[in-house]
């Protein structure tokens, strides 16, 4: 049951989680300049959703302070000479603080106040303009023209749920090296090879039923993500169903042979989370790029059947691709899988001999 | 009774003797894997594939190409020389964004009052790197942009510097990714240690029929438990030196805070998770279970470490959850008094909430395990 189940709850939770929207991040201002100008400023500053004014002080000792308590993320420090600077079009007498231990929540900040005070200042700027009589079209002559494809919002939880697919389907991949190992553990192995079926009979035994529950979460995932999550899914279901398959095949493989080599389920499953189930998360390029990963992280994650399956979720739910395009990432799962299970057969009859 | 223990925490470590994976793994798998990981990960997004389809093919378009190379952030493919190659690569994802320049765009970017146009696409199915990709390109355009109106506005570049803030990042001065990930990854990689260790503790003996024995013999329920947590306590703390020492030597992360209040809390920190993978451990009927079960609870945990998301941004109903989450206490407290040198007043109310939700957790797990044992 728990087998079943597990892959589905853990991936609801987790888009549920994951895919957060910045937004009302606590930041401090300082005033030293206190003119119309930088009131006008702090105005514009905080009347969106995404930044919240938590206090306007004058002692840089307590934002000091409230940074290092984790109240507030960000800064903004008004030098005495803004409003004086900026009508002079010297520039900006503005100093910005992050905390740099959320890179996110900051980075986050400093856009979005760098645009405001952008915007504010270019304001003042096409005023000048406008008195001094220039003809200028805009101040942002650049008409850059966005537009993102498959993902028109670029809204995170529309990518991470068909990436994060590959993860909880690993999830069956620790049951096999689990009842592998607890066969070793319980020293049922050699009765069971006492019958008369062959070796790899066992082993496609073993792993059988875990893909068939992988299946099912398989069906049940795209249902949910197009019902709750509105995640689209554009591309061939039954196609779909496939290279799950044969991505279920590779990845319960692992499983296998950790379950072939390890001689207690603790060992069995310690050693999964290491080859399994982190370099799954961190080296997939589901929350990091591949492209970005040094040269030898990017030929190990070549051997993940997670990194093949993550291009194949994304591009079925998202691009809407078939077979025709993703068949060199079938290859390879196919391959990775007959790699795997060799290996594992190898390795049992060694260790039984 | 301590001699009793003693023998206790003895029988334990037996157990590990028979199978040598299981300790080595326990000591240096997750420390040997952060490695790996922090190494791999913490770093800036780069080499991001990009295509260009300059149809200008002007010393200004050669230019603009060239300042989005310089931003390090991308890695230019073959160019293109029409649209069906841009939808083709985007469709294999062999692309995370591409650029099109429009004829005239120079002419237009010259001539006072024009209107230049360039046109991004993204590869939405990749988020995370399209919108990296999408603020290096804004920064690239928006600095153009300026030149260009200050240009044209005939200002002296002497004295008008353009409207730059200046930004100063705390505690982490120089902007490194890995002073964010890696404390998020060794919480991970010590609560899978502890909890799996926790689980084995009553699970190995239900499954192999052992328990019978261990509750026949003159050993009171406390000492039994006590007698279990030792070894796990000892593992952990192992551990958690080891991955900090990692932290600090490999990845130089500073200790800017109090090094016995670090390890104080972890201590505290340890008992909690303890609590918790024994109390998984008495409920599983077998080991396959209770590490299934492990391994949801790690999982659910890791959320809240902020690893991927800020919990701050998370929706509410999350956000209330997080509160119940120690490793999400925890984590606030280890960041606080590595990168922050926290004082024990700054991170107080992390430190109640992880003593709350301790006692919370001993008190019931206790009871269900002695109630178990009886």
């Amino acid at each position: 049951m728990l087998v079943l189940v597990t892959p589905t709850i853990v991936l609801l939770l987790m888009t549920y989680a994951l895919a957060v929207d910045i937004q009302h991040v606590p930041i401090a201002l300082v005033d030293y300049d206190q003119s119309a100008t930088s009131r006008k400023f702090i105005q514009q500053i905080t009347a969106g959703d995404d930044l919240d004014l938590f206090v306007n002080t004058r002692s840089i000792e307590e934002i000091e302070e409230l940074l290092t308590r984790g109240k507030i993320k960000a800064a903004i420090i008004i030098g005495p000479s803004f409003s004086e600077d900026l009508l002079a079009l010297r520039g900006l007498s503005l100093q910005i603080i992050i905390d740099g231990t959320e890179p996110e929540t900051g980075g986050f900040a400093v856009d979005h106040i760098g645009w405001r005070a952008e915007s504010f200042a270019n304001d003042i700027l096409a005023d000048q303009i406008l008195t001094s009589g220039i003809p200028l079209g805009s101040l942002q002559p650049i008409d850059l023209r966005i537009r993102s494809w498959y993902n028109p919002s670029l809204e995170p939880r529309v990518d991470l749920l068909p990436g994060l697919l590959s993860i909880v389907l690993g999830f069956p991949a620790f049951s096999v090296a689990l009842t592998l190992a607890r066969e070793h553990e319980h020293r049922t192995m050699e009765q069971l090879l006492a019958t008369p079926i062959t070796r790899i009979e066992l082993l496609l035994g073993k792993i059988i039923p875990y893909i068939l529950a992988g299946l099912v979460n398989v069906i049940v995932i795209p249902l949910i993500a197009l019902a709750w999550f509105n995640v689209p899914f554009n591309g061939n279901f039954l196609e779909f169903l496939l290279l799950s398959v044969i991505f279920l095949f590779a990845e319960l493989s692992m499983g296998m042979i950790i379950g072939v080599f390890m001689k207690s389920q603790s060992a069995a499953l310690a050693l999964s989370f290491l080859v399994v189930l982190f370099p799954g998360f961190f080296l997939t390029g589901i929350f990091f790029p591949i492209a970005a990963l040094p040269e030898m992280a990017r030929m190990e994650s070549l051997f993940l059947p997670g990194t093949h399956y993550a291009i194949i979720t994304r591009g079925v739910f998202l691009t809407g691709i078939g077979l025709d395009v993703l068949w060199p990432y079938a290859i390879m799962l196919i391959f990775l899988g007959l790699a795997f299970t060799g290996i594992a057969a190898l390795f049992f009859k060694k260790k039984l001999a | 009774m301590i001699r009793r223990i003693l023998a206790l925490v003895k029988k334990e470590f037996l157990h590990l003797k028979g199978d040598w994976w299981l300790p080595a793994f326990m000591l240096f798998g997750g420390a040997l894997e952060l490695l790996a990981i922090g190494w791999a990960t913490s770093r800036p997004i780069t080499n991001l594939p990009m295509m260009i389809w300059d149809m200008d093919r002007t010393v200004a378009s050669r230019n603009l190409v060239i300042s989005l190379e310089n931003t390090g952030v991308f890695t230019m493919t073959e160019p293109a020389d029409s649209m069906a190659i841009i939808v083709d690569q985007m469709d294999r994802g062999k692309i995370n964004a591409a650029v099109l320049i429009p004829h005239g765009f120079s002419q237009e970017l010259e001539s006072l009052g024009g209107e230049p146009v360039l046109q991004v696409i993204l590869n939405g199915a990749e988020s995370i790197p399209a919108r990296e990709a999408l603020r290096a390109v804004e920064g690239v355009v928006r600095s153009l942009d300026e030149k260009i109106t200050i240009d044209h506005l005939g200002i002296d570049s002497e004295i008008f510097k353009g409207f730059d803030f200046s930004l100063r990042v705390w505690f982490n001065e120089a902007l490194n990714d890995a002073f964010y990930t890696t404390p998020a990854e060794l919480a991970l990689m010590l609560e899978f240690t502890i909890l799996l260790f926790a689980a084995l503790t009553f699970s190995r003996e239900k499954e192999f029929g052992t328990l019978e024995q261990l509750l026949v013999m003159p050993f009171s329920s406390l000492e039994i438990i006590i007698g279990k947590s030792i070894p796990v306590i000892m593992v952990g703390l192992i551990d958690f030196t080891l991955m900090l020492s990692l932290n600090s030597f490999a990845f130089h992360i500073p200790i800017r805070g109090s090094v016995l209040l670090l390890f104080t809390l972890a201590f505290m920190y340890i008992l909690v998770e303890l609590g918790k993978g024994m109390a998984i451990s008495v409920f599983s009927k077998s080991q396959h279970q209770a590490f299934l079960l492990v391994f949801m609870v790690g999982m659910i945990d890791f959320l809240f470490t902020g690893y991927a998301a800020p919990v701050e941004s998370m929706p509410k109903v999350i956000q209330y959850v997080s509160y119940l989450i120690p490793a999400h206490h925890w984590l606030n407290i280890m960041r606080g008094i590595t990168l922050k040198g926290s004082t024990i007043l700054d991170i107080m109310p992390s430190i109640l909430y992880l003593l709350v939700l301790g006692g919370i957790i001993g008190f019931f797990s206790m009871r269900y395990i002695r109630k178990a044992l009886d």
